[in-house]
């Protein structure tokens, strides 16, 4: 592969998204409101993006949540198709955008194995050749036969990390692959980034880690609302990125004066919504996994202790709930440790709310409760996704029962109020 | 394969990537799917596998007892029962394959939302995944023939293969039209369910199309009276253009007993001529099961193609 050829070029490329006002997803609303059917509202996810990308080149590109960098990935990958605009690529394309692709979670893992493999280009002997060596490389030699169900999520990335890894493609695309994990995880992805680039393979990689985008990628782009607003040197790129969202120098996120306040002793530096996966999701379905992840950074030596508190809105701004980090787990911020940071994850199994849209209030306060560190109004904002598509906002989970009248029993009337039932009758309804 | 046409859109909007044999390319990965979905249908199952065969014998066994024991309905042909067991394995077949196709798209969304491949890859899984089920239950009808009865094999038996072809690509046509409409509307599969009561009954899974004629008179020998009852003909001329019942009625020529006749030589009369056969008489229509499944196939890809290009966006 000469190191001269262009392997990706981008001409006047657009993409529009036409999202329709009213669901029509049925054949009876489609024919009862045939008249209105063009009713859509249209975003516009890529205007005239044009750039090249020269073979062996390391590409990160960023942008906030929206402006369009996963939608020009899927472009380039084929998954979506561009309104306008051409697209030319030189090189064999790996066809995976995030970790574990089309694992089930029904099958083993040597299955899953076979299977994403096959997605990812691998043929049958190859896996065969390589099953040893993935699953070393998972640290997962005694699960092997084990349901991917019953793994951690810790293990199915791990998983999915080691077979992405195989994919022997010239030109690699990589959506958000470092959100998911921890740092051991991220020290993984980096030795994988620098392997990639010593053997001269063109990476382009979407990511909110604008760290990672210094240190490994030749070059940045910068999208915002579509448009390609920056492109060049990573640090130039980045920096502009972190004034256009206003992230201080300390990392912090940035807020108007209303939405934020505090001492700013400690500082939340980010809010995400994950799934299951560890993948950012900001529609969640209703009954999924959430985990909210906020990352947080001590600037003060005099913070000992903190306590973090999670208010929950719907859209109009009642408040559905309150949470707060539990009295055992205060500690563990331990000695002054200022410049030190982390996260901090609020795991829901089972997200009890429907259809709508929600914020979430985050503030960090000094354990006592007396002093405000750092709060943020509608830290993030997320739009859940019920598909049976019920009124209201919270999910009982309740059981219905139905419950006849026993009629042999002689007893005319379907429901009285409820009776002592004698120590010799046997308990139930049967009585009533 | 369908889905190629990527490259090479000069002028217009479009991503040109190298070329490749898609084929090859895909047909690990098409295989790699039918398997592991084979192999989920029956998870979480105790009787795992067992499941496909027991539930044609089930439905066997209610066919044969409503109509055979109950109503007392036998066309007369040699080895009846074996006869509905064939038409009940095929049914099995035409109905799983069509039912598990159509949700192959809109189930697998996570997948088309963050990989490249065709995606008719999808829908030839779940078909071929049905298909395995299918032809290793036609064995065992096969060897229960053997075994049970002294079935005639003849040279018959080779049209067993373009036969099966017949029917594969009546149901992935079918399949590729379902799955691509009920991506965006989920309606189809209420209405595919009406439809396939409505096609079991015109499949003629437990009598033959010439028991049929034979119960509504319509033609008993050649130049014989009219039939008694004409405007019921109708209802045998749908039938004969049902390329399920036309693969059933074959395959029970080809693999059972040469008694059954050729669907051919049923609707269009020529055997009556011959044997005093009961015979739709109706040369013309003996070409229309095969133009129905040539239709169903063209007409399946072409919503297919130009549905699939906005799946990703759409799930």
């Amino acid at each position: 592969m000469a190191n001269h050829d262009v392997a990706i070029r981008v001409e006047n490329l657009s993409k529009r998204f036409r999202i329709p006002l009213d669901r029509s997803a049925t054949l009876k609303h489609r024919l009862t409101h045939w008249r209105s059917a063009a009713r859509y509202r249209t975003l516009e996810a890529l205007l005239d993006v044009s750039f090249e990308v020269p073979a062996g080149q390391f590409v990160g590109i960023i942008g906030h949540n929206g402006s369009g960098k996963s939608t020009l990935l899927k472009i380039l990958s084929r998954i979506y198709r561009p309104d306008a605009g051409m697209v030319t690529i030189e090189g064999k394309v790996s066809p995976f955008l995030e970790l574990g692709v089309g694992f089930n979670p029904e099958l083993t893992a040597r299955e899953n194995i076979f299977l994403s493999g096959a997605i990812l280009g691998l043929g049958r002997g190859e896996i065969h050749q390589r099953l040893d060596e993935i699953i070393a490389f998972a640290e997962l030699e005694q699960f092997v036969d084990h349901k991917l169900k019953n793994f951690s999520s810790g293990m199915e990335v791990r998983l999915a990390f080691s077979l992405a890894i195989q994919a022997h493609a010239e030109i690699l695309m990589m959506d958000e692959v470092l959100a998911v994990g921890d740092a051991a995880f991220q020290q993984k992805c980096f030795d994988i980034f620098a392997r990639y680039k010593r053997e001269g393979r063109t990476v382009v990689l979407v990511t909110h880690e604008l760290g990672a985008v210094t240190t490994y990628c030749d070059r940045a782009l910068l999208l915002d609302h579509g448009r390609l607003v920056a492109d060049g040197d990573t640090a130039d790129v980045t920096g502009q990125y972190r004034r256009a969202i206003g992230l201080a120098a300390d990392g912090s996120l940035a807020a108007t004066e209303v939405e934020r306040w505090g001492s700013r002793d400690v500082v939340l530096t980010g809010v995400r919504i994950l799934d299951q996966r560890g993948v950012e999701d900001r529609n969640p379905p209703t009954g999924g996994f959430v985990r909210v992840e906020l990352g947080y950074r001590i600037l003060s030596d005099a913070v000992t202790d903190f306590v973090c508190v999670l208010w929950l809105m719907r859209a109009d701004g009642l408040i559905l709930s309150e949470s707060a980090l539990p009295v055992s787990q205060y500690a563990r911020v331990g000695e002054s440790q200022r410049g030190a940071g982390g996260t901090i994850r609020f795991d829901i199994a089972q997200l009890p709310l429907l259809d709508g849209a929600y914020s979430v209030d985050v503030e960090i306060q000094e354990r006592r409760g007396t002093g405000v560190y750092d709060h943020l109004k509608h830290a993030i904002n997320f739009r859940v996704i019920d598909r049976r598509e019920r009124h209201g906002a919270i999910e009982l989970g309740g059981t219905w029962s139905v419950v006849p009248t026993d009629q042999t029993a002689g007893s005319p009337e379907p429901f009285v109020s409820p009776q002592w039932v004698g120590p010799d009758e046997r308990p139930g309804l049967s009585r009533l | 394969m369908f889905a190629t046409a990527d490259a090479g859109l000069a002028g217009a909007a479009g991503v040109a990537t190298p070329p490749l044999n898609s084929f090859r390319h895909y047909r690990h990965l098409t295989l790699e799917l039918a398997i592991s979905q084979f192999k989920l249908r029956y998870t979480q199952s105790v009787l795992g596998y067992l499941w496909s065969l027991i539930k044609p014998a089930m439905i066997f066994a209610i066919t044969y007892f409503i109509f055979v024991d109950l109503f007392k309905i036998n066309d007369g042909t040699k080895f009846y029962g074996l006869q509905v067991l064939l038409g009940v394995v095929v049914w099995t077949f035409f109905a799983e394959c069509t039912s598990s196709s159509m949700a192959a798209i809109a189930s697998n969304g996570g997948l088309i939302r963050k990989a490249y491949f065709p995606r008719s890859i999808l829908v030839i899984a779940a078909s071929l995944s049905a298909l395995f089920t299918f032809l290793i239950n036609l064995v065992i009808v096969f060897v229960i023939a053997v075994a049970l009865h002294q079935i005639d094999i003849g040279l018959r038996i080779v049209m067993v293969i373009p036969l099966l072809l017949e029917l594969y690509l009546l149901a992935f046509g079918i399949s590729l039209f379902l799955s691509a409409l009920f991506v965006q509307f989920h309606d189809v599969s209420h209405l595919w369910e009406v439809l396939m009561q409505l096609l079991f009954y015109a499949s003629g899974i437990m009598f033959s199309l010439t028991y049929v004629l034979q119960r509504l008179h319509l033609a008993l020998e050649v130049g014989a009276k009219k039939p008694q009852t004409p405007h019921l003909v109708w209802i045998v001329q749908v039938m004969a253009a049902n390329p399920i019942m036309q693969t059933i009625e074959d395959l029970r020529h080809a693999l059972l007993t040469p008694v059954a006749p050729w669907t051919e030589l049923v609707v269009s009369g020529h055997l009556a001529a011959v044997h005093q056969y009961a015979a739709l008489n109706a040369a013309w229509e003996v070409p229309v099961p095969f133009l129905v499944v040539i239709l169903a196939v063209t007409g399946g890809a072409l919503t297919f193609r130009s549905r699939a290009r906005s799946f990703a966006e759409n799930l």
